[in-house]
């Protein structure tokens, strides 16, 4: 493919994942550097190991879901959930007619939050 | 004598199956049944006579494969469970107002309590959840049907005989009584060794029953992975598949490798109970075996529950917000990472049995770092309603309390997670209330969000707005009364599953009570709007009743909804303006 799929974009999305990596990565760290209960082979691979597979597996699965998702963000179009099979629904990424929400009865709202919201969005 | 009695039995079985074969081969066309015929292997184009060849009555919610009428049996089986876990709670509550052993005996409790919990995981949690992925996945990603109609058809009905199963010791067959092993089934108490009453038959079935529940739900779950990969639209690519069918994908991967396991371990435990092997006896695998096998199942399985929950509040807290979800690729992603980290840390449930400390960190790590994914979705419904144009519809009311009742489940997690907070309040009814918050605060909660969101696409009808508000209120302040008394019971250090406590416990359990009958007093009302509103409430003429067009929110399913009330053949006018009355935005 042409287009390059992990760009800024994209890892910003991944931080979420990316967090909970670098928590797992920073416990292995610490047990490795200081092991308060000494080295036995067996309890100590288990500990390393019950770091290292879900680190290694979210890493797996946050890498492909990424190449999925943001691949097939920039190869189609791109609507918001539930929307892509309803007729005339306007589209995320170049969606500048939906940025206002008509306010329908609370009528209460700040306009400029809601379309703050909106370039927030659009530019995720 | 007794032989030939078994006998006669025999042959009246076997007369009755020939019997039941003959009728079902007269109302069914087997023949039409050949999926292999239909050219191109195209599962997608079964619906064409699926839906044609629908009898009426009764025959049709027996014999249909229309992934509608499924997830509408999945839902009657899920409320009527409901109902029959909370009747099953509420003799317990009932009891618990008194310190001393009175209404029931201490027996009759433990046998409520196993039951309680299995019921409500099993056999309302995981169905009530079915009922709305295959009612409006297939809807939402613009499939026919499920990938496969059939298998989908007898996932469901593998549910009522599981039910029977577990529910077996409660019926009035002689010898046969309750198992009493909680539903964690902790060997050797479930091992039926020793003293106790745990070797009987009752404990067998409920065995079987939830294994057979297992089956169900490994069966829904293959079948919700590959509709969601190979049945989408063509425009449903990756990035606009909506948030509810990530949740589902995700839930279906977490049972596909834990429900397994769950059958394994239950079938050891049945030849450890039956064939006299010793996989988990004390001088064998040993106790501690069980736990591994049943928490490396069970804690999948609290995600398994609150997964897709998470998926329908990010689907609907939204619409009456009046904007999108914020942040929509962080909650995808999140979704993911909850899924793979969930089999991390199924040892937290052990931290008191003494295993290798070093072993006991690794899982306080990994716990710590899935309770991050968690947040971050609370954040982006919390961002969501910031400023938005929030609309009080019910459904919104249960989405604004699902997140209330996460953050303190969520909070109260995280603390349980950390190993010197659990070894003080494990087995308390802090870890009760925890939970309880998840379960019902937010589980339950989003489920009837989803019911009442999508009420008139079920039923054709509008409930009625009041009473709903009057359910969501009751609920949500009985809920926190009977929950939030629980942890405070738990920091006093009163253990669970006790039939009768100290003295000084009494105020707190006797407030927790109040609470539970403010939800019964909450369930009635929701079941008289639920049943009376079905068959006389206002009709609903429009494909938008929540005035979703106003906003760009709009979405498939009631698109579709909207074109089946067009194209509807006309009966008769029923009186138009309940119809309209519908829909006016609630407020
Ligand atoms: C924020 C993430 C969560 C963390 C860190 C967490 C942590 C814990 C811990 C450490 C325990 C064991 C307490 C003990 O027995 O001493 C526990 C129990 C439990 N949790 Fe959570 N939890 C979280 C979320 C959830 C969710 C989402 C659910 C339900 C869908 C849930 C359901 C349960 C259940 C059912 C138990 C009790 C199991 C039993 O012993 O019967 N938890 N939790
Ligand atoms: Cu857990």
């Amino acid at each position: 493919m042409a287009v390059k799929i992990f760009d800024r974009e994209t890892i910003l999305d991944l931080t979420v994942n990316i967090i909970p990596l670098f928590i797992i990565g920073f416990f292995l760290g610490l047990f490795l550097l200081y092991q308060a209960w000494g080295w036995d082979t067996l309890p100590s691979v288990l500990m390393i190991g019950l770091h290292v597979v879900p680190l290694v597996t979210l890493a797996l699965l946050t890498y492909l879901s990424g190449k999925a998702i943001a691949g097939s963000e920039k190869t189609g179009d791109v609507f918001h959930q539930g929307q892509a099979l309803v007729p005339g629904a306007s589209e995320k990424e170049h969606g500048g007619a939906e940025a206002e929400p008509a306010i329908a009865e609370a009528g209460d709202e700040d306009e400029d939050e809601e379309s703050g919201t909106e370039e927030t969005r659009a530019a995720e | 004598m007794e032989l030939n009695g078994q006998l006669a039995l025999t042959v009246l079985m076997g007369l009755f199956l020939v019997a039941v074969a003959a009728w079902l081969a007269r109302v069914e066309n087997w023949r039409s049944y050949t999926p292999l015929g239909s050219g191109g292997g195209g599962y997608g184009q079964e619906s064409g006579y699926v839906s044609q060849e629908k009898p009426s009555g009764f025959i049709r919610w027996l014999t249909t494969v229309d992934h509608k009428d499924i997830g509408m049996l999945y839902g009657a089986f899920g409320v009527t469970a409901f109902l029959v876990g909370g009747a099953m709670v509420m003799l317990m509550r009932a009891e618990l107002t008194v310190p001393e052993m009175t209404l029931i005996s201490n027996q009759f409790y433990n046998s409520l309590m196993t039951s309680h919990g299995i019921t409500m995981l099993f056999l309302f949690g995981t169905p009530i959840i079915a009922a709305f992925s295959n009612y409006f996945i297939p809807l939402v990603i613009g499939a026919d049907d499920m990938a496969f109609p059939r298998i989908n058809a007898i996932a469901f009905w593998l549910l009522p005989p599981a039910a029977l199963l577990i529910w077996a010791g409660f019926f009035p067959v002689p010898d046969v009584i309750p198992a009493q092993t909680s539903w964690t089934m902790y060997t050797p108490l479930s091992a039926g060794v020793g003293q106790g009453n745990q070797a009987n038959a009752g404990v067998d079935l409920m065995l079987l029953g939830l294994h057979l529940s297992g089956i169900s739900a490994t069966m829904g779950a293959i079948n919700f992975i590959v509709t969601i990969f190979t049945e989408r639209a063509e425009e449903v690519t990756w990035a606009n598949l909506d948030i509810f069918s990530w949740t589902i994908l995700t839930q279906s991967g977490l049972i596909l490798f834990s429900f397994p396991l769950l059958g394994s371990a239950l079938l050891m435990l049945l030849a450890d109970r039956n064939l006299g092997t010793t996989f988990f006896a004390v001088d064998g695998g040993g106790p501690m075996l069980w736990q591994h096998l049943f928490w490396f199942f069970g804690h999948p399985e609290v995600y398994i529950l609150v997964l897709p929950p998470m998926g329908l509040v990010s689907y609907i807290l939204p619409r009456f917000s009046g904007r999108r979800l914020f942040g929509f690729k962080f909650v995808v992603y999140s979704t993911l990472a909850i899924g793979v980290l969930s089999f991390g840390v199924w040892a937290h449930h052990m931290f008191a049995t003494g295993m290798d400390p070093r072993l006991r960190a690794s899982f306080m790590a990994v716990s710590m770092a899935i309770a991050i994914p968690s947040a971050v979705k609370t954040f982006n419904w919390i961002t969501t309603m910031w400023n938005g144009s929030i609309r009080l519809t019910a459904p919104m009311l249960f989405c604004i309390g699902f997140v209330s009742n996460f953050i303190v489940g969520g909070v109260t997690g995280v603390f349980l997670a950390s190993i010197p907070v659990d070894l003080v309040l494990h087995d308390t009814y802090y870890v009760v209330g925890h939970f309880h918050y998840i379960v019902m605060g937010a589980i339950a909660f989003a489920g009837f969000a989803g019911l009442y969101y999508w009420y008139p696409i079920y039923t054709g009808r509008m409930y009625q707005r009041s009473l709903a508000k009057w359910h969501f209120w009751l609920w949500m302040i009985g809920s926190n009364v009977t929950f939030f008394a629980m942890i405070l019971l738990g920091y006093g250090g009163m253990p669970r599953r006790y039939a009768t406590y100290l003295p000084q416990f009494t105020d707190l359990h006797q407030v927790a009570s109040i609470g539970a009958f403010i939800m019964t007093l909450g369930a009635l009302i929701f079941l008289w709007n639920f049943v009376v509103s079905w068959y006389e409430g206002p009709v609903v003429r429009d494909g938008d009743p929540w005035d979703l067009k106003e906003d760009s929110l709009y979405t498939t399913e009631w698109e579709w909804f909207d074109r089946k009330l067009k194209t509807a053949v006309a009966d008769g006018g029923e009186a138009l303006p309940g119809g309209e009355e519908s829909d006016a935005a609630e407020n």
